[in-house]
């Protein structure tokens, strides 16, 4: 059984009288424990295509299958569970709850979505800080934080959830080369160690090299797609 | 809950100007209820001790249509012997009954030899009238005002404004004269004993004598009286009495009519000053309404402004997996927080002020009244307010969470 499916999916986007069809067809399967990128223009459809499979939102046609579930028709109640126990996200711009150290952060999932016991609780946050490299960093608030650091923070409250796959879209835009490198390296070293699908979307052609497949979108379509023989090996 | 109650705490102190602005809005609300609660309580409990302890007493029963022509204290409209028997065993028997006291009141001319002038007449028999009012003896300023012995067969208390325009002393000799129920006049000599200050107001020209000179100067025969006035071991309890001895009552029936020979009152229908207690009432009612619509806009317009600002964290927390109702959970109890300490704050604050002006004692004069006033820590108040400022948090944060937990997640996200 693949991780994720999608059957001639399609989207499309009611901006005033206009219909915009951000995604015209997309057929894809991905299985375990796989790297992948999205690359493509923008307005090509990476975003809408990532929500889709993040179950953030629905497909005006077609059917999206992830870990074997049918997504499409979930109410809000059951999408959130299911994107809970499932699928790890990371976002552009960090998004770490500013309120709460990184400590918290890392543990904010596992209270309000997974519901873990304290001891396995902070066993699993003290073992993901440490695999990030932010164990000395645990009780800094977000702002006192850099880029890159957040990002770590955020790869960690992601992995720490257990996911079985992990979406990020432009986890690297808001941040400079070397870091984006480091991130994406890390990323990369995660989907080893706890054999998880990473899928990220990205402008940036020099971080793509890192995937194992590379998927080209343009206009709401997938144009092209490339095993890459180098990945993983590349990393500054 | 414990890291709901930890997230909405530390969100609430993010915005720490705007929280603070918003509490002690709520909190000078709390403690205007608390303080204008405790004052104004204190201010109906002096009110109607005055009135009652003085004068009037907690009820009153009469022979039926007295309190109907009470200004002109008529005589012939009396409660008969057999029927005061019937009513003394029915008060008797009222475990909540502390005392009452039989009185004939009567209009009588007071003269001094050269001057007379018109009075009303209560006559008691001292004891059961001192323990049915026991602020009356306190109001003899001069002469003999031991609550046993205030008035005795012969004497008279009359009061000051009387005292001062006859130039009547104690000692002296006045001669009372008053006309009895078939219309026949006499009159007897009394010997002053005491006067009072005046009891109900300026023209209040009140004058207290011996229930048996009563029965002499009118020359009743059959050992009738006008009035009953009861007094409560428990104030608080004078509605239910009252219903009960209504209901007792209501049983005797008149010689001829068949209807109910005597009539029940509180003291709230023989007062004017009742409805000064309820304008009270009302007063404190319209500052907690204040207090309600100030949580309710502050709440609402903090946790919309809350939600608003957040509308990004809103969409993180949702696409990671938070279920809805902790979402609205998260809200709500950010809203909760925000009514429960600042009503908290509101309490220490409105105890602290009622404290100092209990310390302070106020007094003043209210009509004829002097009133002493010492708020108590008006306990029910303070728990109310509580219970209104949470309860209405909750209303008025419940539309923002509500809106924050239905928020699409992609729609929230794409909002930073
Ligand atoms: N909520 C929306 N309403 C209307 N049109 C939308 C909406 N979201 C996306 N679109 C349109 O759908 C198309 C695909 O957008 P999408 O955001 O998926 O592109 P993208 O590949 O992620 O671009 P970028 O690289 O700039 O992030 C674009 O034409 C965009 O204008
Ligand atoms: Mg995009």
């Amino acid at each position: 059984m693949s991780l994720l499916s999608l059957a001639d999916v399609r989207k499309d986007y009611l901006a005033g009288d206009v219909t915009v069809q951000a995604l015209k067809g997309i057929n894809l399967t991905v299985e375990k424990g796989k790297f992948i990128s999205f690359v493509g223009p923008s307005g090509s459809g990476k975003t809408t295509l990532l929500n889709l499979v993040g179950c953030l939102d629905k497909p005006t046609e077609g059917t999206v299958t992830v870990a074997g579930v049918e997504v499409n028709r979930m109410d809000r109640k059951t999408s959130a569970k299911f994107r809970g126990d499932n699928i790890g996200f990371i976002f552009q711009n960090f998004n770490l709850i500013p309120v709460l150290t990184v400590y918290e952060n890392v543990e904010y999932p596992l209270i309000m979505v997974q519901d873990i016991a304290l001891k396995a609780r902070k066993q699993k946050i003290d073992d993901m800080l440490d695999r990030v490299g932010m164990a000395d960093q645990r009780n800094k608030y977000p702002s006192q934080l850099s880029g890159g650091q957040k990002q770590r923070v955020a790869i960690a409250r992601a992995l720490v959830m257990d996911p079985k796959l992990v979406l990020a879209d432009e986890p690297t835009a808001n941040l400079d080369h070397d870091t984006a490198y480091k991130v994406i390296g890390l990323m990369h070293q995660m989907k080893k160690e706890f054999n998880t699908s990473f899928i990220f979307a990205t402008h940036d052609q020099k971080i793509v090299g890192e995937a194992e497949i590379i998927y080209t979108m343009e206009d709401g379509l997938i144009t092209k797609v490339q095993a890459n023989g180098t990945a993983g090996g590349g990393i500054k | 809950m414990k890291n709901i109650i930890k997230i909405s705490w530390r969100n609430l102190l993010r915005y720490t100007r705007r929280t603070l602005l918003t509490s002690s809005l709520i909190a000078v609300g709390v403690a205007l209820v608390i303080i204008f609660g405790g004052i104004g309580a204190s201010f109906k409990d002096e009110v109607i001790g005055t009135i009652t302890n003085s004068n009037l007493g907690d009820i009153q029963i009469h022979k039926k249509g007295y309190v109907g022509s009470m200004d002109n204290l008529p005589l012939d409209i009396a409660i008969p012997e057999q029927g005061l028997n019937k009513i003394k065993s029915l008060l008797d028997a009222n475990p909540e009954v502390k005392a009452y006291s039989e009185r004939i009141r009567f209009g009588a001319m007071i003269s001094n030899f050269a001057q007379t002038t018109s009075m009303r007449v209560t006559a008691v028999y001292p004891e059961k009238e001192s323990i049915t009012c026991p602020a009356l003896t306190e109001r003899i300023k001069e002469g003999n005002s031991d609550p046993k012995t205030f008035v005795q067969p012969g004497s008279i208390v009359i009061p000051a404004n009387i005292a001062a325009g006859m130039n009547l002393k104690i000692g002296d000799d006045a001669v009372l004269v008053a006309t009895n129920k078939d219309g026949s006049v006499n009159g007897v000599t009394f010997k002053i004993s005491g006067i009072s200050e005046n009891i109900l107001g300026p023209q209040g020209k009140d004058g207290y004598i011996h229930i048996d000179d009563a029965v002499s100067l009118l020359r009743i025969e059959n050992g009738e009286i006008t009035e009953i006035a009861v007094k409560l071991n428990d104030f608080d309890k004078l509605k239910k009495v009252y219903s009960r001895l209504k209901g007792e009552l209501a049983q005797i029936p008149g010689k001829d009519s068949g209807k109910p020979a005597f009539e029940v009152h509180s003291w709230e229908e023989l007062s004017p000053f009742s409805s000064i207690v309820k304008i009270v009432t009302l007063l404190i009612l319209v500052v907690r309404l204040v207090l309600v619509s100030i949580v309710l806009i502050s709440i609402l317009n903090v946790m919309m402004m809350s939600v608003y600002e957040r509308i990004g964290e809103i969409g993180t927390i949702a696409s990671i997996g938070t279920p809805p109702s902790k979402i609205l959970a998260l809200f709500l109890t950010e809203g909760l927080l925000l009514g429960f300490f600042s009503a908290l704050a509101g309490i220490i604050f409105g105890t602290g002020l009622l404290m100092i002006v209990a310390a302070a004692k106020l007094n003043f004069v209210f009509g004829m009244m002097k009133l002493s006033l010492s708020p108590q820590i008006p306990t029910a108040e303070i728990i109310l307010s509580l219970i209104i400022v949470v309860v209405i948090s909750a209303l008025a944060s419940l539309q923002p969470a509500l809106k924050a937990s239905k928020m699409e997640p992609v729609e929230a996200l794409r909002h930073v």
